[in-house]
């Protein structure tokens, strides 16, 4: 929770001038939808669930705000219906996760959506942590005996998603015996790791802290990295909650001996707005005025006020980075547009890794 | 002790009892009609649980699912057709007994078994889920592997009347679930460039129409009620006593049960044979089994609830689902956010008990009801056809929708009725077509993954030998016993329809290979694979319809016989149900023109009113009943209608277009 509220006060500090133009909005007696191009059940769903009804409460007006989930496509479906039926008038939103964003960077010919043409309302971080068993190493984050292994096997939904991006960081970290077994969701992977069949396993913060830190302190698995949080000045920070455990710029100039630079940095800071900072995010369409932006915006700075709410989140969320305001913008852009040298860098590791994907 | 009291207080909250009572009821309200079984119950319920709070979903769906074998006893008792696979042993005993008069007698020993089966069922599980751990951990990649093959083979062998086609059902599933993005390569394969295809047919619509929509086509085109006469007598209390009396044949064939439904893919539709069987073999006295002997009756019905506790271990510790309701079941689970695994038996042990001890509850529940509402309960087969098809259509038409809101799915439900009452007019098995569409994209990937991980050593860990053995013990188990009561000579029903159905079926083998055969060899090798072994399969049956004579030798059988076997066997004539599969396309383009609500009063009235003048009040009633419901659901849960063309025409009311 400390993580929660120090980005909190540091979105507040940006926008100052917000509460004067909120007053000339009301949405009393109307329907707020929000489509959500995922399953019921899924991640999107619930978070954007559990912000529902602290919305209805303070956005001015009190209106009714429903989640419509329009399921397909990895997202595709409902963010294209999304974009094909706007109305700029702050009653339809959408919500958007990893997945939707990774669409529109790795260029899929059916994505007809621009996340970057929309009005960025709310970013809700997560980070993404990789740990292995004690059978593997020795002393926690030391990735020298992986190094060394002519194998290390890991899990890997499949290359057109997200998880690409393990690709990408194991190839840029020169570990050449790291292999990805496809097919396999995080929860499938981490199976398989107990199971002693994977090296190298992923979660996301909240299993992180759910599954893998008793493992952790019981010394049955050792810690390797985070990805890394990046400040609001640019620089990469540990997580608040596991302060011991090394980012992966840090785990590159381990073993490298030089900085992240160049390329490979400006590609980790996309795939770092991709993966973390946008992994759930919510939008107005085009033109939308900006007082109704800033009235969204404002209500969710209200929410994370709320001492009902951050009592909750902390079982529901758990550590969130929050960004709200213009500087989610350029988080946005540098998610949803890869430059090419970093489509390069991506494309180089996925045929390294023998894999057929491409992004073109 | 502390886990013991939380979930004690989680199964006996309010929330979490109110919805389970709410489930059994119409778990118990479908398992009567025949054919409609929990699986199609569940089909139904799936596209709205979402909507509900996970702990109230999950509840609202062991609700749904327990009480189906205890109510399919009605009709195997009343009028002899089995409401589900699971009580087809039961009609022989059962059914006997009601023509004698003694149906009370009948259903209240069934009633009584099958609760006793569901709560031993329950105590069994309680204990042997300590034990789980060390043998999830020891199921890796091959052993998870080789279970899959070991179900879609016993499912396969088990649900055809005939081996083969029953394999082919399998491997047919294994086809159209490689439909859509490869995974390892995210190429596409036959999906003729549509979005919809690329995730495939959702499973719940694959499911209604596989299973729903031939029951209620053949339920139009017989014309009759499911019953017309009934009676109920007293002797209640005398099923009772024989159940007291035979305590022992309860307790053994639970315990069958249990064991069986722990085997992927054998639980549902062998284990009240095997309950039976084991009967025939251990009764003093056999000779008047089969001619309405009580034990026949008790001993099938305690193994078939208890086998849903059993089958409950594959499908929540290693997400390998054994039988059709126990894969919508998983897909319900994973839509409230329960994933199997091994957390099930570490930090989410308090949810497994609930999951076990809610379905025992329900199966007291349900048979409680059962017993005291027997009377009214067995008057709703009697319900005539007309009244009870167009309600039924018009709800598996609002649950489809309600998948994501598609109409594509529209199209979806349609297709796979069809397939489904080509399937099962000619023989063909649809419970093995299901679990092959399941558990493909998973045996793919396990199939990469272990060579990825093993290559080939995997077949020589423990856990593999012990699975391959029990593969091969119970093929040739169950070989020899198809091959030994074969010496009647199959009857030649439509040879020429039946040999049709079946080389028209190569076509999808043929599709996929010409839409695979460019593809990389990780995303076209398994599709190629499959399609090589359903086509020799199909020629093979093909060949034995053709052939369509036992081969023997100085008049003894030969073994190559079993493939002969059942190899016409079918249920219904095909075109007079194709015709009344019109009625689907007809609510359809309705549909289109009119919108979801007005299509449905439209439907309902003139569908009744043609068939009864009598009945049209009763059937405009119906209709408005049924439209409230939706509205209130709507509001409740944010639903959608599909809204029609006339919506884009005329300026309607949220509640006549659908919006």
């Amino acid at each position: 929770m400390t993580l929660l509220k120090s980005v909190i006060s540091c979105a507040m500090g940006l926008t100052l001038s917000a509460g004067v133009a909120s007053a000339e909005v009301d949405f009393s007696g109307q329907t707020i939808t929000v489509v959500v191009p995922f399953g019921e059940g899924g991640g999107t769903s619930q978070v954007f669930g559990f912000f529902r009804p602290f919305l209805q409460e303070y956005l001015p007006g009190n209106p009714l705000v429903q989640l419509l989930n329009v399921p397909g496509g990895g997202s595709i479906r409902g963010a294209n219906q999304f974009h094909n039926t706007q109305t700029p008038d702050g009653t339809y939103l959408l919500a958007t996760s990893t997945s939707t964003i990774v669409n529109q960077a790795a260029r899929n010919p059916l994505v007809e959506y621009d996340l970057t043409a929309y009005e960025p309302v709310v970013l809700l971080g997560a980070e993404t942590h990789w740990f292995t068993s004690a059978s593997v190493i020795d002393e926690p984050y030391d990735f020298g005996p992986i190094l060394e292994r002519p194998l290390a096997l890991y899990a890997l939904n499949s290359p057109s998603s997200a998880d690409l991006f393990h690709v990408w960081t194991f190839h840029t970290l020169g570990i050449t015996g790291a292999k990805p077994i496809p097919g396999l969701s995080s929860s499938a992977g981490f199976q398989a790791f107990l199971r002693g069949e994977l090296q190298i396993s992923s979660h996301g913060t909240s299993n992180y802290l759910r599954q893998v830190q008793p493992g952790l302190e019981s010394g049955e698995f050792k810690d390797l990295m985070s990805f890394g949080l990046i400040q609001e000045d640019g620089t990469v920070a540990r997580m608040p909650y596991s302060p011991d455990t090394p980012t992966f710029p840090e785990q590159y100039e381990r073993i490298h001996g030089t900085a992240l630079a160049g390329d490979q940095l400006e590609a980790y800071r996309s795939i770092n707005a991709i993966w973390n900072q946008a992994s759930k995010a919510m939008f107005l369409p085009t033109g939308t005025p900006d007082e109704i932006v800033e009235v969204w915006r404002d209500a969710f700075r209200a929410i994370l006020e709320d001492p009902d709410f951050i009592a909750q989140a902390a079982e529901q969320l758990g550590p969130t980075d929050v960004i709200i305001g213009e500087a989610a913008r350029g988080i946005v852009a540098s998610a949803s547009i890869l430059s090419d040298a970093t489509i390069t860098q991506l494309n180089e590791a996925l045929a390294a890794n023998n894999f057929t994907y491409r992004i073109e | 002790m502390d886990l013991f009291f939380d979930v004690l207080g989680a199964l006996f909250s309010f929330d979490h009892f109110v919805f389970l009572i709410a489930g059994i009821l119409l778990g118990l309200t479908v398992g009567i009609l025949p054919g409609l079984g929990g699986t199609t119950a569940l089909a139904i319920l799936l596209p709205f649980v979402s909507a509900f709070e996970p702990t109230s979903a999950l509840a609202l769906m062991i609700g749904v699912l327990a009480p189906t074998t205890t109510s399919d006893t009605f009709p195997a008792v009343l009028i002899g057709v089995p409401g589900t696979a699971g009580s087809q042993a039961t009609v022989l005993d059962g059914y006997p007994m009601a023509k004698r008069g003694e149906a009370a007698r009948a259903l209240s020993a069934a009633f009584l078994s099958s609760m006793i089966g569901g709560v031993w069922g329950a105590i069994i599980l309680t204990f042997a889920i300590v034990f789980a751990k060390p043998l999830i951990l020891a199921v890796g990649f091959g052993e998870q592997f080789l279970l899959i093959v070991l179900a879609l083979i016993m499912v396969g062998a088990l649900t055809g009347a005939n081996l083969v086609k029953g394999l082919a059902s399998c491997l047919i599933g294994l086809i159209i679930g490689a439909v859509g993005l490869a995974q390892i390569t995210a190429e596409p394969r036959l999906t003729f460039g549509t979005l919809y295809l690329i995730e495939g047919v959702p499973l719940v619509v694959v499911g209604m129409g596989l299973f729903a929509i031939p029951e209620i086509v053949s339920l139009l085109q017989s014309k009759a009620s499911i019953t017309e006469k009934l009676q109920l007598k007293g002797q209640w209390l005398k099923g009772f006593r024989d159940v007291a009396a035979n305590w022992f044949l309860v307790f053994r064939c639970s315990t069958i049960g249990v064991i069986v439904g722990a085997l992927p893919g054998l639980g549902g539709t062998v284990v009240d044979w095997i309950a039976y069987s084991h009967l025939r073999q251990t009764a003093r006295d056999t000779t008047n089994i089969g001619k309405g002997d009580i034990r026949g009756v008790i001993a099938p019905e305690s193994a078939n609830n208890a086998k849903e506790g059993g089958a409950l271990i594959p499908t929540i510790l290693f997400g390998i689902p054994g039988s059709g309701n126990k894969v919508l079941l998983l897909g319900g689970f994973l839509l409230v956010g329960i994933q199997p695994g091994i957390e099930m038996v570490t930090t989410q042990l308090d949810l497994t008990y609930t999951i076990i001890w809610s379905l025992a509850i329900a199966n007291i529940i349900g048979a409680a009801i059962c017993i005291v509402l027997a009377r009214p309960m067995s008057r709703i087969t009697t319900v005539p056809y007309f009244i009870l098809a167009p309600v039924l259509i018009a709800l598996i038409f609002f649950a489809s929708y309600q998948v994501g809101r598609d109409w594509n799915n529209f199209a979806g439900l349609m297709a796979f009725g069809l397939l489904g009452v080509i399937m099962k007019s000619y023989g063909w098995s649809r419970p093995a077509l299901l679990i092959g569409f399941f558990l493909s994209s998973k045996i793919e990937l396990l199939s990469y993954q272990t060579s990825a991980v093993y290559g080939m050593s995997f077949l020589w860990r423990t856990g593999s030998l012990i699975l391959i053995g029990i593969t091969v013990v119970t093929l040739w188990l169950l070989l020899k016993q198809k091959m030994g009561d074969e010496t009647q000579t199959s009857e030649r029903r439509q040879q020429m329809a039946q040999i049709r159905v079946t080389l028209g079926f190569l076509i999808l083998p043929v599709a996929m290979t010409v839409a695979v055969a460019g593809l990389d060899y990780r995303s076209s090798l398994y599709p190629l694979g499959i399609s090589a072994i359903l086509a020799v399969a199909l020629i093979v049956v093909a060949f034995s319809q053709i052939r369509a004579r036992s081969a023997t030798i100085n008049g003894t059988p030969l073994p190559q016989n079993f493939l002969m076997r059942g190899v016409f066997a079918q249920e219904g004539d095909f075109f007079p149900q194709f015709k009344e599969f019109a009625n689907l396309v007809l609510f359809f383009l309705l549909i289109v023109v009119l919108g979801f609500p007005i299509a449905t009063v439209i439907f309902i009235t003139t569908f009744i009113g043609l068939r009864s003048r009598r009945h049209i009040p009763l059937a405009f009633g119906l209709a408005i009943a049924l439209l409230s419901i939706m509205w209130v659901l709507a509001s409740l849960l944010t639903l959608q209608y599909p809204s029609g063309w006339i919506a884009t025409v005329v300026d309607l009311p949220w509640w006549l277009s659908g919006y």
